[in-house]
């Protein structure tokens, strides 16, 4: 027999293994792995996202934002009462205009980094 | 990437499968790795490894290849791929043991055992592999089940290729001597048919 010939062979029969008897349980422990690995990773995603958004979040306050807001506050304030002489339905501005609307604002900000970093970081 | 039914993923070809694991679904690995799993793990035995010790490695072997599935280009076989992956695993494995070169050590002028005259050639090849020195053993599965060159075997064993090359001839020699009897006794039986 040619060397080839029995190359080309000796190629097949390592090609040809039997279906092992616990091939499906092989490949759930194989599943499972990959499950828990995925889990472990979502986790350190929302961790991280989690961390991020605090992070820009406590950036945002240090950054004389209650200043501005404040600023922005007696603008909408302002604003609110001029609205009120036009029509009665001021009620929501004038609440959004308070300590109230600031901390909404901030906790938005908080869940939008969040969200904006675990995307970032799943992509990746 | 929202993939079909579990049940619908067997009727999928394998390169279809790698698309939808590259997306994230991981059914559609599990689906691969219970079409492959059984390759991978007789290839690593028949490298040397001990049963579970294949197993163990056979399974890290399929989660790197998922990590890197998006690598795979479909340009060889899904299974050839995650043989690959699973010896140079295996090697690292016993690079880490302190193994490897035990292993890869030049064997010794070994007798070669009679043939068996084993019609099942798949039988016949586990017991020739048995008969090979623990560097021939491994040079010889790399090369022919996992389809590396010779240079890739050099690399990965972190040998001299000349040695890789001394490795694979001696094995295969011993092999031919097991083998070839039961290729002639089928070429016997055709022209006795015929």
């Amino acid at each position: 027999m040619a060397e080839i010939d029995f190359e080309r062979r000796l190629e097949r029969l390592f090609g040809e293994a039997p279906e092992a008897p616990d091939a499906q349980a092989f490949a759930e422990r194989v599943e499972r792995r990959l499950n828990r690995g995925w889990t472990a990773r979502r986790w350190l995603i929302g961790a991280a996202g989690l961390a991020g958004g605090v992070i820009g979040a406590s950036q945002l306050l240090m950054s004389n934002l209650f200043h501005r807001m404040e600023t922005a506050e007696q603008s909408a304030r302002a604003l609110g009462q001029g609205l009120s002489r036009v029509t009665p339905a001021t009620d929501m501005v004038s609440a959004l205009s308070g300590g109230y609307g600031l901390w909404l604002a901030v906790g938005l900000a908080v869940i939008t980094l969040g969200f904006v970093v675990s995307r970032m970081i799943e992509e990746i | 990437m929202k993939g079909p039914p579990q049940s619908s993923f067997a009727s999928l070809h394998d390169v279809e499968l790698c698309s939808y694991a590259a997306a994230g679904e991981r059914r559609a690995f599990g689906e691969l790795v219970r079409r492959h799993g059984s390759a991978v793990r007789h290839l690593l035995r028949r490298m040397g490894a001990q049963p579970a010790e294949a197993d163990d490695t056979a399974q890290d072997a399929f989660l790197a290849a998922f990590e890197r599935i998006a690598e795979f280009r479909g340009e060889g076989t899904f299974a050839g791929w995650v043989k690959r992956i699973a010896a140079r695993q295996y090697l690292r494995r016993l690079q880490r043991q302190k193994r490897l070169s035990a292993f890869a050590a030049e064997g010794g002028e070994d007798e070669v055992p009679a043939a068996s005259g084993d019609a099942d050639g798949r039988i016949d090849l586990d017991e020739g592999l048995k008969t090979l020195s623990p560097g021939e053993r491994l040079c010889v599965s790399m090369c022919y089940g996992a389809g590396l060159s010779h240079g890739e075997a050099a690399d990965a064993l972190n040998l001299p290729l000349g040695t890789v090359k001394s490795h694979v001839k001696r094995g295969l020699e011993k092999l031919r001597a097991r083998l070839a009897p039961a290729d002639d006794a089928v070429l016997e039986g055709k022209r006795g048919n015929g």
